[in-house]
Parts: C-alpha cells; structure tokens; sequence
C-alpha cells in the first residue's frame, strides 16, 4: 500500500562495461560489444526524443491512469478508491455538460471560421492589389497574445459597457447578455476563436488554391462560367482533402478550448450557469483548482475516450474511398 | 529536407536534456546558497524590504525570498508531493486548510515559542491558522476587514446621509442597506448598490462564524448562517438593487466610474483596486461600516516546513518580519492590512486620503477587523463555495426559482462531498 515511489529514473542496465579491448571476451558479450559498435549511434541518436516522450509524454500517462483509481488533494496520503473515479465520472452531470459546451462551441466556431476563411482564400487567391499585406493581416490574429484576446474580448462583450451591446442599443436593438446568457457565453467564446483561426486556415486553404490549375479555371469562363459556378464546381472539389485536413485540426483545437473562458471568466467556472466551461477547463478546475487530483485524472480519461470517438470518425471520413 | 534537418537537430534537442542532466543537484535550489532560508511567497504578499532588514540585524543570516509566480498553491503541492525543493518558509493564502489534512507536512510554531506573541495579533485571525488539532500552522500575515464603499455625492443626490458614521448608522443593517438602495434608485435610476447578488451572498457569510463545515468536519451548509446569506442574496437580486455584472471585470471597472455602481461591500484591498479602475472618480468615495456588521475576505499567513532543516530559525524570521512593527511596513508599501491591533493603532494608518475625499478610513476598517467573528474556513470550503455561488448566480441571471437552485445546491453538496470529502459528516436527519 505505501508504493508511491513511482520514480521514472531506473537505472540503464550495463553502463559500465569496464573491460578493456584486448582482453579475452565471452562470445556473448562480444556479440554485445557488436551490437553496440553497430547500433549505439543510432540509439544515441533517437534517444533524446524517447528520453523527453518518456518524461512528459509515457511517464504522464501512466501516473494518469494509476491515479484515476486514487483519491489525492496532492498532500495527504493517496488512497486507492477503485472504480469509484469512473463510477463519478458516468454519473456526473457537470461532465456531461462540459462535454456538449465543447462540442457546441466547436460547432459555433468551426462552421462559420471555415466558410469565412474559404471566402477569404477565394478572395486573396484573386488578382487584387496589396495580396501580401492581406495575408499578413488575415495571420496576425493567430499570433496574437490569446490572453490578450480573451481581455479585449471580454470588454467587447460586456453586458452593461460593452461596444457590442452599445451598437446593438444605438440601432434600437435590445442589449444581449453575451457573458450572462447561455448561448450569449458560447457565441462569445466562438467568436474568439473564429477571429483567431480564420486567418490562419484562409492561409492554408490560399495554398491549396494556388496548387488549382489555372487553366481549368480559364476554360470554364470560356463556357461562360460566372464566379460562382467557379467557387463551387472547381475550387470546393479541388479543395476537399485540404478542406478535410482543416477539419481535423479544428477539430483538434475545437475539443482543447481553454483558455478562452478560463481568462474571459477570470476563473474555472466557465461564466453563469457553466454555460463556457469546456472539458479541459473542467478538468483543470477539478485538479488544480478543487486540488482534486484522481478525479482529475479520471475526467482526463473522459476527455480521452471523446477525442478518440471524434479521431474514429476522422479517421473513417478520411478513409473514405473519393468518388 | 524534413528528416535531414531533424537529425541535425537532435543533438541540439539533446543539449539542455545532457547538461540539467548532469548539474541537477538534490535540490533545485534557485540560488546556490545552502545556508540561506528560502521563502516562497506569491507577489504583493511581503515587502521585500522587510527580509533585508532581518539580514542586516543578523549577520550571517540570508534569505533567499522567491515571489512564487503563476499557480502557487500547485507548486506548493508539487514540491510536497515529491518531497524535494521544499522551502523553509511558505506563505499561505485564506485557504490555509486546504493544507490541515497534510499538518505533519508543517511544523507545528507553538513549538517554536511563537505562542508568546499570540495576544499581539486579533483572536480570530490567529485561529485560523490553528489546525483543528491545535498545531499552530499559520502565522498571522495580512486580513481583509470588509466595509461598505459609497459615492458621498450620489447619497447625498438622492436624500441620504454621506457621512460616514451617518451612513454606518442608517445601513447597519442588509435591510436598510436594500431600503436605502431603493430610494437611491428612484433618485438616480441606473444606479446599483453591488456589481451581483454573490456579493450580497459572500458578504454576509464572511460576516458570521459559521461557514460550511465546523472544526470537526460536519456540515453546516444547510444550516442557519448559509441560508440566512442565501436569502439576502436572493432578496437583492429580487428587489433589483444589484447589477449583473462581476468584479474584476471591465464591466465593474466601467460601471464604477459612471457612478452605475454606487455602493459595494468588500475587503480593504479593494480600496487600491477601486483607486487604479475608477480614477476619475477620486474625492467622491467614502468607506462606512458594512452592513450586517463586521466581516473578513482573504488574507494570507506564514508556516514553516517539516522539511526545513532550520525551523528554529525559520520561526524567528516570520515573528520578526510579521511583528506589529513589520506589518506596519507592510501597510505603508504594500496595502498590507495588519492583523495586529498594535499596529492597527500606528499613526502611519492615521492618514486623511485624498481619493476617499479626506477620509481616515482605517478607522472604519480598525473597528471591523476587531469585531470579526471567529470562523472557521474549512478545507472543503473551496469545493462548496462554489457550488452555492453558482447556483445564486442562476438565481439571479438565469432567473433560476431560488427554492430548487437551494435544493440543487444542496445535493450537489452531498453528491461532491461524499465523493472527493468522505471526511466532512452530515447530521443524522
């Protein structure tokens, strides 16, 4: 019961060798010595990313799994509690809820961020002046300090003094309590991230684009084409396999939000009634703010079993053989 | 040129990874000084100033004083948790019980003579920082008395008193604060008296000595205190006389300078905050008692590590730089509120401020901190807290009905406790 020496530095097996070269050697520990002349560069080589993947990637795994089964405030003694992690985890609303913020504010985010930055490619694909200055302007977004955007955002957004409510009321409009109300808080956390990433995937789409052939263009406007016609029957087919890798991404970055309520919030409550409060942000306020460590864990294997229900149906929609 | 390039990068990757790998000492000590004290405090907490002084009253003697930044309590735990890099000295934040169930982690500095000074500091911040098993644990750093802040010139605009021992009189009670917020609102409409009902809700609790859980781990969230808070709160936000905004938020920060925030009750510390977000309205602020009577928000305290190797000396650094003496210091640089009637009294508190139009307001936070009832701030208070705090801001944004939100809270509590908290124990009903 008392293991909790869980230290990850065992000791690597013969790093002293301490026999000189001309001595007589055993046939097996010169098959070894071979083996080693041969092939120790090449371990050496690859080690540092097996060395940090164990540290940060493998080591964090393991203790992940071993402490879902434990209860820990991170001082006092662990104690092993069984199931009981899961059995909380099945039953517990607020997960749940977490779970389908993620996914509406995926949905909010991703849908129009895409379509705006499949226009916007379009656009900066054509022959227009200043293209560079567009591009770069269309990126800054995605550079920027995501704090940053989150402060701004959050005094856009405000409910009594902020500019979005002060247009809405100077157009006669009625005031929308954007970090009050349940779908004001999703669209507000959407709208951070559209205006972060549509720059960027308009970028990788303009690539895609420039990949196109001009000429299938050329001999569609000879069959009179309009630029419609051009958008939707050459550039979106042409387009599906980057279009699809921007969907994994988004999708990627979609089920990972955080930030953006955590600092538009000031705290892990995701804003009234939890209406912001994504899966990773539930995980974080379980384990580092309640200092509830095993259950931590516990919603982190929750997380897991999403993500890969969502790389599943990635995975499908790629394989699916192109018509 | 992908593959190539990453193979000339290993090495490069590897570098740091060979060079930690072969200096990492047994402890990650910041500064290579073995001999030194190291203090881990978070930013604003302690003023430099004061360790310095210590050093150059005993030679010989240095402080390594690290400003813990980011997530502070989580280092804390880290470093406990792996039993390596511990600090001799660790300040704690109001949450200090969080640490009680890890006490044999602290030393306990009754052992350490720190007992002599207990009757310098106010009772009921010294007891909370003594663990239930009577190990004194936390040394008493800063408090945060609360009191009402209010536009003199708007109470006045609307027929009320704006003296401050007028205004204490009136408002003593949450009644009469919500009486006179109405007339305050028929005079100015769009005015407020509190950013949310939270703040009602939170106020009023800090203002009573039973919280959620007593010393011996049963639950009272269900109890008289907590429901009477509860009420208050949901008979602000049914009268209206609270906005929906939350503190800290630009929107506070807006609304206290339109003059649409015209009152709030909150700790001390809010006295800089207010000043840096609502410049503009300097010279119309005054500061009275709160009503429903005295209360406290934060505050921190000092403890010594099991693991420090020099807790006697430890021990000596916090009584001094936490002596009446250092939290004058502290107040003066700092906004330190002191947690020692002795220094509550010095004539450097004593000054007319210009932004609460020349009022001495400590003498309206001196009263309060003396009369701040004995609490208990227990360690699933940060579980439950929020759970009630959620569930009032239903009530008053979502325009949850306040009953069910009441009985939502209260299962979750049972849900929550009974999982992460099987220590805290529920009344046989």
């Amino acid at each position: 019961m008392t293991t909790t020496d869980i230290s990850p530095a065992a000791q690597p097996a013969g790093t002293t060798p301490g026999s000189g070269l001309g001595t007589i050697q055993e046939p097996a520990i010169s098959a070894l010595t071979k083996f080693r002349q041969r092939y120790m560069a090449q371990y050496i080589a690859i080690a540092p990313f097996y060395i940090l993947f164990a540290i940060f990637g493998l080591f964090p795994i393991i203790f992940a799994l071993y402490l879902a089964f434990q209860n820990w405030d991170g001082i006092a003694p662990m104690e092993y509690v069984g199931l009981a992690q899961f059995e909380y985890l099945l039953t517990d609303r607020l997960f749940y809820d977490s779970v389908l913020n993620t996914l509406i504010i995926w949905v909010l985010s991703t849908v129009p961020m895409l379509a705006f930055a499949l226009v916007l490619a379009f656009m900066l694909n054509q022959s227009i002046r200043g293209k560079s200055l567009y591009r770069i302007g269309f990126f800054i977004p995605n550079v920027t300090s995501i704090v940053a955007i989150a402060i701004v955002f959050g005094s856009l957004f405000g409910n009594q003094f902020g500019l979005i409510n002060a247009l809405l009321r100077s157009i006669g409009a009625d005031q929308i309590g954007w970090l009050t109300s349940d779908w004001g808080i999703k669209l507000t956390v959407a709208a951070m991230v559209i205006w972060r990433w549509t720059g960027y995937n308009a970028i990788i789409y303009l690539a895609g684009l420039q990949a196109i052939p001009d000429d299938l263009y050329d001999a569609a406007k000879v069959d009179g084409a309009d630029t419609w016609r051009l958008f939707r029957d050459i550039t979106i087919p042409l387009l599906r396999p980057v279009i699809l890798f921007t969907v994994i991404t988004s999708t990627i970055g979609g089920l990972q939000i955080f930030t953006e309520p955590q600092v538009l919030f000031g705290d892990s409550s995701g804003g009234p009634g939890s209406a912001g409060q994504t899966m990773v942000l539930y995980l974080y306020d379980q384990a580092f703010v309640q200092n509830q460590f095993g259950y931590g864990a516990a919603v982190g294997w929750g997380i897991f079993v999403v993500v890969l229900a969502f790389s599943i149906i990635n995975w499908r929609v790629l394989n699916r053989p192109a018509d | 040129m992908n593959t190539r390039w990453r193979v000339r990068l290993l090495p490069l990757a590897a570098t740091p990874l060979l060079l930690t790998g072969c200096t990492v000492p047994a402890q990650f000590r910041s500064r290579s000084d073995p001999d030194a004290v190291t203090l881990w405090y978070w930013n604003r907490s302690i003023e430099p100033e004061l360790f310095r002084q210590y050093e150059r009253d005993h030679p010989g003697v240095r402080i390594d004083d690290q400003i813990i930044g980011g997530d502070y309590s989580a280092k804390l735990r880290t470093v406990l948790a792996g039993q390596t890099a511990i600090p001799d000295i660790v300040a704690f934040n109001d949450n200090i019980a969080t640490y009680f169930r890890a006490e044999e982690q602290f030393a306990d500095l009754y052992e350490y003579g720190l007992g002599e000074v207990e009757n310098q500091y106010l009772g009921w911040k010294w007891g909370a920082g003594v663990t239930p098993s009577g190990k004194l644990m936390g040394f008493p750093m800063d408090t945060g008395p609360i009191a009402l802040f209010y536009r003199a010139d708007l109470f006045e605009q609307a027929g009320l008193p704006s003296d401050p021992d007028e205004v204490s009189a009136r408002m003593s009670t949450w009644e009469d604060f919500y009486a006179a917020g109405q007339q305050l609102q028929s005079a100015i409409p769009g005015t407020f008296l509190l950013d949310s009902a939270n703040e009602v809700y939170i106020s009023s609790l800090r203002q009573s000595a039973d919280y959620y859980v007593t010393r011996d781990d049963l639950y009272i969230g269900d109890g008289e205190s907590v429901r009477r808070s509860w009420n208050l709160g949901v008979q602000a936000a049914q009268l209206g006389v609270v906005a929906r905004t939350n503190t800290f938020t630009s929107d506070w920060s807006a609304a206290a300078t339109t003059g649409a925030l015209a009152t709030f009750v909150n700790a001390v510390w809010m006295k800089a905050v207010l000043a840096d977000s609502a410049a503009d309205t300097a010279g119309r602020w005054r500061v009275a008692q709160a009503p429903g009577g005295a209360g406290n928000r934060g505050g921190s305290f000092l403890g010594v590590t099991q693991a420090s190797q020099k807790k006697e000396l430890a021990a000596d650094i916090i009584r001094s730089i936490q002596s009446p003496a250092g939290q004058v210091v502290g107040y003066t640089s700092l906004d330190l509120y002191p947690a020692a009637p002795a220094a509550l009294t010095d004539p450097a508190l004593q000054q007319p401020e210009k932004f609460y139009g020349g009022q001495n307001t400590n003498e309206v936070f001196a009263i309060a901190a003396e009369n701040v009832p004995d609490f208990y701030y227990s360690g699933a208070d940060d579980v439950l807290h929020p759970i009630f705090t959620d569930e009032m801001t239903n009530v008053a944004i979502l325009g949850k009905d306040p009953e069910q939100a009441w009985a939502d809270a209260q299962s979750q509590v049972r849900r929550e406790v009974r999982h992460k908290m099987p220590w805290v124990r529920f009344e046989e009903a």
